[in-house]
Order: C-alpha cells, then structure tokens, then sequence
C-alpha cells in the first residue's frame, strides 16, 4: 500500500473519528448518561473561562484526534496491515487505556484545574477526577466512551483501507 | 481523675473538664476533635484514641470505626499507662490537634495531623502522624493500632518490611512507623508498644497508607517536617480569611471545620466526616452524612463569599453544576464527593454507638422528591453570579431549565428539608424555596444572566406558589407559618423563608413566625426542629443549626441584643475545640448525630454575619447575602 494515500485516509478517518466520537459523547451528555465532555477537560487546561475553555477545547480534541490517527498509522505500517475492524480493535484497546490510563490518571496529573488523589487542603481542584473508566462522571460513561473509541477507530482504519 | 480504660455501667455521658470517661467503650461524642486533610478525616477522643477513620477518602470504608463499634470497629489508641486528665486545643489557625495529658508523673503533649503533601521528601498517600512530646517529669505511656479496613470486613494481613509493621488487604496497606516509641509489637491483627517518655523527649508514630499503589515510608525527619509544614500551611490559609466580626474564634474554628468538610479533589463540601452516629442513643435515627446535600449549597457558597474564599466557592459551584449534569434537569437530593449521583443504603453488622443500631452506609434520601433543592440551588446560583457578574451560557440555560420544571412540579407533595421518612406532603419550607427558585430565576433573566424566553411562566408560577403559602401554610390560630398545607405543627425550617429571602423582615407573618418557633420549639438556647410526627420511631435531640437560624432571624428582625444573647449561648455550646455536631440533648448539651456537621457551622457562620450586620445598623437583608428580591 501506498504511505502518502493511506497517510490522507488517516488524516481524513482521524477528523471523521473524532467528529462522530465528539458527537455520540455530546449526545449521550444530553441523553443523561454521562457528564463527559472532553472539549471542556482540554480547554480547562489553558483557561477557567468556560465558554472559551470549550471552544479551544474543540480545537485540542480535534488535534488530538489527528495525533492518535497517525499513531494508528504507525503501527498500520508497521505490521503492514489495515482495515476497519483492525482500527476498531485499536479504538477498543485506545478507549480502554483512555479510561484507565490517560484520562484517570495522567490528566489529574498535568491538568492544573483538575483534582487528583493528591490534592489536599488548603488547595481546591476546579474539576472533579473522573476515576476508573472515567464513573464519575456518571455510571454509563465507560458504555458511552468505549464504543465511541472503538468507531474512532473504525473510521480511521476504515478510511485508511479504502485511501490504500 | 479517672483513668482512660473503658468503665462499666451506662447512663448519660458528659466527662467533666479534663476528665475521660467512657461507656462501654464509647466516648461522649462532645469528647471528639476531627483532623483532616482536604482527603479524609479522623475522631480524636479526648483519652488520644483515633476512633474513625476512612481511607483513601472521606467516603471511604473506615479503618479505624470504634466510635460505631467498640469492640470491632477498630482504633489507634495512644494514652499514658497511669491515671490521667487530658486537656487540649487546636494549634492556633490549624486543624493540627494537641492533646496535654497530665498523670502523677509527669506531662506530655500529643500532636495529632493527617499531615499535607511535602515538597521537600516523597510523601505517603496518606499519613496520619501522631508526636508525643515530653514536657515535665517522665510518663509511661501506651499505644496500639487496631486497623479493621472495610469496615472490619477485610482480612488484615500483618507482616514485617524491612522491620516496619505493614498491615495489608488487597489494593491497601498501612505501616506502623515509631521512633522513640517503643518496639513495634504485632499480635494478631494488632500493632502496639509500650515506652515512657522523659521531659524534653520526643516520641514520633506515623501511619502511611497507601491505596493501588506501594506504600511510603517515612523517614523521621521527614515526617517531623511535614507536620510543621501542615501547620504552617493551615496557618497560611486562616490568615487569608477576611471575617473581622465579633465572634472571630467561632467562626474561625467554623471555617477550619469547614475546610476539612471539602473534598480536595473535587471541590465538593460533606455534610459530615461520619456516618450514623445517632440522633436518639439507642434509636434508629442514624444516616450516613458523608455526601454533599444541594441543600447546604446556599448557605455553603455564602459563607464562602463571604468570609473570602472565592477558590472554595468558585470550585464547590463548578462541582455542584458537574455533578448535578446527569439527573438534569431533576436534581439529586445529594450527590457523592467524587460527583457520582448513586448512594446505595446498605447496614453494617456493627452494634452503633452505644447501641445505636442499624449502622447505615450509603443514603436512601438520594431518591425522595425535595423541592426545596431547586431554591436552594437557584439562590446558589444567584449568590455566585452576583459574585462573579457572569455565567456560563451552559449553565445559564440548565437554570432556566431547572425553573421550567419547578413551575411544573411545585404542587406535587414531597419529604421536605427533614427528609421525612413518612408519606410525602405539602411542607411549607419547601413551597416557600420554590418560590425563591422562580424569584431568583427572574431575577437572573431580567439582569440578561440567563436566558428570559419563560420568564412569564416564572413570574405566574412564583405568584401561584406565594398564593398557595399565603392560603394554606399559615394558620391564623398559631399566628405562624406552620409545617405544612392544613397542618397546626410548628416547624424551625420556615424561618429559612426569612433567611433565603422568601419575604422580608417588615412581613408581620413572619415576623410572628419567628414568636412561634420561640415560643413552641425552644428550650433556653436549644431550637427542636418541628412538633409532629415524621415515619421514625423515637425522639431527637435539639438541632444546632435550627438555633443559629433563629439567632439569625432575630437579628434580621431588629431584635439585635436578643440574638446577640443567644449567639453567645450558643457559642458557648461548642465542645472545648469549637466543633458541633446535627443536635444537642437540651437536658445536657450532649452532642448527638454526626459530627462536625457543616450545616451547624454554615449556621454558625451566617448567623454571626448577620448579626454583626444589623449591629452596625446595616438594613435587615432578605438572603444570606444581605440582600434579597421580593417578587
């Protein structure tokens, strides 16, 4: 397969991914089923104004998405294999390491709004933890978050099949 | 003096000044001080023995639960091996305890901290470190822990790493550090030691835990740091606080209390640090407090505000819109501490204090219908934007929402403030928050805060609920407001309608209200909460916070020298650290319910505001605030 067409699938998948991931947790923030909102944990990051908190955050999370697609990428060429149902596995295992991992426990880390098990008194953390697979911020959050990953995934493995 | 091993008989507990009595091994609870970490909490008795303690969190199952259970529940117990009275204090602007035993042979002083992080060693998770300093001749001096995790449901394993005792159960492990201390002996699940202490010796015991990850251990020095560096940082954060008014200790120890109400990590404020200790010794009136209830917001974010912590505001309003996101537009009567909305009721195979069962775990009241919830957040809400000029547009349309639903769902019956456990009715307090939901909401529309599409429906909907109180609630044969629609019950909660801003100090309705809970509900300085029944089975003590409320409607009525009086007595009232817990037994000040409950602090500090306010001559306000919107 060809690098430069499968690397304008990825970009392309990666920016489709992310938009259905970013839609299905907005979705399921208005359905009641979790308190997600990746767009506001990012942009919290930089600012506590949260109206421009979630508008760079959508700019972070859209990046993001095209670092995780070409990390997908590299390991697609790695083992010189590509599809949608590899990328859906990569969504299952990315969604998966994102609530155990990224989000429960390097994000508190980095994140200087965020509260982590450390943070004592006399500090105050702006943001709640979100916790092993991300439960508090509502007990459908894992059914929500994963399944979104795992069609992140597909999509980027998708489109990188069909560029290739 | 009388020694601190548990004596036999029963009867009422209250240990005269110094002295230490248990129980069948229970403490007073007016004996407890709590120290904290913005993490979790410890009960100290008077006689040095940390009886509560949940690891990693507030929330979490305890460790140490003596206080429920004397025999089972488990303790770090740390006194002098001869007869002894105890005296003690907080250090000055800290919630770092210390305790003077004084024997026959000597005196020492124990310093009690749940220690904060250190920038200078790696810290444990957690670390509760106890120091024990000689001060006049040489004390014999005796201690062990007893960790009981999960609720004593978890298996302890006890080992030795590199000489250190570590008990460990799963995901969990604490160790038994001490220096000077005597040898560390293990016997069974028990860690303890024996050693006697001379004048100017120093004995130091830590206990580190850790939760998913290994444990730290100490060194000596470190951990000596690190309890200076805690109350230096307590002392930093006391200064801070602005309130200059006359009951500056109080209400200083108040917001110390208050502090270690808030969960760090999110920004959340507890009701308590415990769970079921009982309103009634003996009865069944034991709850789990170790939420965060709506109900406290408006007074929790005004006393914030106003005494100059607009971090702890800014951050407990975030929480409160986070947590609240999922039921939306329903509100949880309370929420968990890590945000979550689902608190389980569960009892433990545990005896209660003093025979005070079911112990309960998790709170059934998550699930009632408690209309007040809606005001009090709308009045949160409207205490923040006047305080920041500017919300969110989220959050601006989830108020309006919130508004839209109360004008749909204020005629339904509900349990009320109390939370009663009996069938749901039309209790007036809760009509009344209604109607400063919609007030507040107007309010915030017509100052283009949040969205105004409905405000019609709110102004109809406010002037519908004003008509129902105005019909329904107020009996004119008890001149008051009474508990609920058709009732002739008097109930303390009415005067939130004063205080929240319901109406004003010149409505002769209520001020005659204020003359019936006065007349009806108090005894001396003690406020009961209502006459009538409520679906439980026996009584309850006086609630501390019914108290400030009327010391506080008082003074917002003018009568400045009668509430000045009783905000004395009740000051007055606090155990000898400056804590309160829900009641009080009005035959003898015992403390009764959880404890330290933030919403007798909340009281506490609203109150001497208010006070002081109209003592300076300032114009009777309608809200916490000090300023109100009538419709």
């Amino acid at each position: 397969m060809s690098a430069g067409s499968i690397a304008a699938g990825i970009a392309a998948g990666g920016f489709v991914g992310t938009l259905v991931l970013t839609t299905v947790l907005r979705a399921a923030g208005e359905a009641g089923l979790t308190r997600m909102d990746v767009p506001f944990l990012l942009g919290t990051v930089v600012t506590v104004d949260r109206a421009r908190a979630k508008a760079i955050g959508y700019v972070l999370h859209f990046v993001n998405g095209q670092v995780f697609a070409f990390a997908y990428f590299a390991v697609f060429l790695a083992i010189d294999r590509t599809g949608w149902w590899l990328g859906a596995l990569f969504g299952l295992v990315h969604g998966l390491f994102a609530g155990t991992a990224l989000v429960n426990i390097l994000l508190p880390l980095v994140h200087p709004r965020m509260g982590s098990r450390s943070t004592s008194a006399p500090d105050v953390a702006l943001l709640e933890p979100p916790g092993f697979l991300m439960l508090n911020y509502g007990p459908g959050t894992p059914l929500v978050t994963v399944p979104a990953h795992v069609a992140y995934g597909a999509l980027v493995g998708g489109f990188a099949s069909l560029a290739g | 003096m009388r020694t601190a091993r548990d004596s036999p008989g029963t009867g009422r507990l209250r240990s005269p000044a110094g002295a230490v009595a248990r129980v069948d091994g229970y403490a007073p609870l007016r004996d407890y001080a709590v120290i904290g970490d913005g993490r979790t909490a410890a009960l100290v008795a008077r006689d040095g023995s940390v009886d509560w303690l949940g690891l990693p969190d507030l929330d979490s199952p305890a460790v140490f639960g003596a206080v429920l259970d004397a025999r089972r529940g488990g303790r770090f117990r740390l006194e002098p091996a001869v007869p002894y009275r105890a005296e003690r204090r907080y250090l000055p602007g800290t919630n770092v305890l210390e305790t003077t035993f004084v024997t026959g042979r000597g005196t020492v002083r124990v310093t009690d901290a749940l220690t904060l992080h250190d920038d200078t060693a790696l810290s444990p998770m957690r670390e509760l470190l106890r120091c024990v300093d000689g001060l006049s001749g040489s004390v014999p001096l005796r201690w062990s822990v007893q960790p009981r995790p999960g609720y004593g449901g978890r298996r302890v394993r006890l080992v030795r790493r590199s000489g250190v005792p570590v008990a460990t159960t799963g995901r969990a492990a604490l160790a038994v550090c001490a220096w000077e201390a005597g040898d560390p002996e293990c016997e069974g699940d028990t860690v303890g030691g024996r050693f006697e202490l001379a004048r100017g010796r120093r004995a130091v015991i830590a206990m580190p835990f850790a939760d998913q990850e290994p444990l730290v251990l100490p060194a000596r020095h470190e951990a000596e740091t690190r309890l200076e560096r805690t109350g230096a940082a307590w002392r930093g954060w006391t200064h801070d606080r602005t309130y200059a008014g006359g009951w500056h200790e109080a209400v200083t120890r108040s917001l110390l209390a208050l502090k270690l109400l808030v969960f760090a990590p999110s920004g959340a404020v507890a009701a308590a640090v415990t769970t079921s200790l009982p309103e009634d010794i003996g009865g069944e009136r034991n709850w789990d407090y170790r939420f965060s209830w709506v109900r406290d917001s408006a007074f929790t974010l005004a006393a914030f505000l106003r005494s100059g912590c607009p971090t702890e505001a800014q951050a407990y309003f975030w929480w409160l819109m986070h947590a609240s996101q999922v039921t939306h537009p329903e509100l949880n009567v309370l929420y968990r501490l890590d945000g979550g909305h689902r608190t389980p009721e569960r009892t433990l195979p545990w005896e209660g204090y003093r025979g005070s069962g079911p112990v309960r775990v998790g709170n059934a009241a998550v699930g009632q219908v408690q209309l007040d919830t809606y005001g009090e957040l709308l009045q949160t809400a409207w205490l923040y934007a006047r305080a920041a000029g500017h919300l969110d547009a989220d959050v601006a349309r989830r108020l309006a929402e919130l508004a839209d639903l109360v004008c749909a769902t204020w005629r339904r019956p509900d349990s009320g403030i109390w939370e009663v456990r009996s069938p749901p009715r039309h209790f007036t307090q809760s009509k009344m928050m209604c109607w400063v939901a919609l007030d507040r909401a107007v309010d915030l529309a017509e100052r283009r805060l949040i969205p105004d599409r409905h405000i019609s429906r709110w102004r109809a909907g406010r002037q519908a609920v004003r008509d129902f109180v105005e019909s329904r609630c107020f009996s004119p044969y008890r001149d008051c407001y009474v508990r609920s629609a058709g009732s002739e019950d008097v109930d303390a909660a009415v005067l939130l309608g004063l205080l929240h801003g319901y109406g004003d100090a010149r409505d002769p309705r209520l001020r005659s209200t204020v003359d019936a809970v006065e007349r009806e509900l108090r005894q001396g300085p003690y406020v009961l909460r209502y006459t009538g029944e409520d679906g439980l089975r026996g009584t309850e003590g006086a609630f501390v916070a019914c108290s400030f409320w009327l010391a506080e409607a008082l003074a917002r009525t003018g009568r400045v020298g009668e509430a000045t009086r009783l905000m004395d007595d009740l000051v007055a009232l606090a155990n000898d650290v400056g804590l309160y817990s829900e009641e009080m037994d009005p035959a003898d000040g015992a403390f009764l319910g959880n404890l330290p409950q933030a919403l007798s602090h909340l009281a506490l500090v609203s109150a001497a505001c208010a006070i002081d306010a109209a003592g300076a001559g300032d114009a009777p306000g309608a809200g916490p605030a000090g300023a109100g919107a009538d419709g």
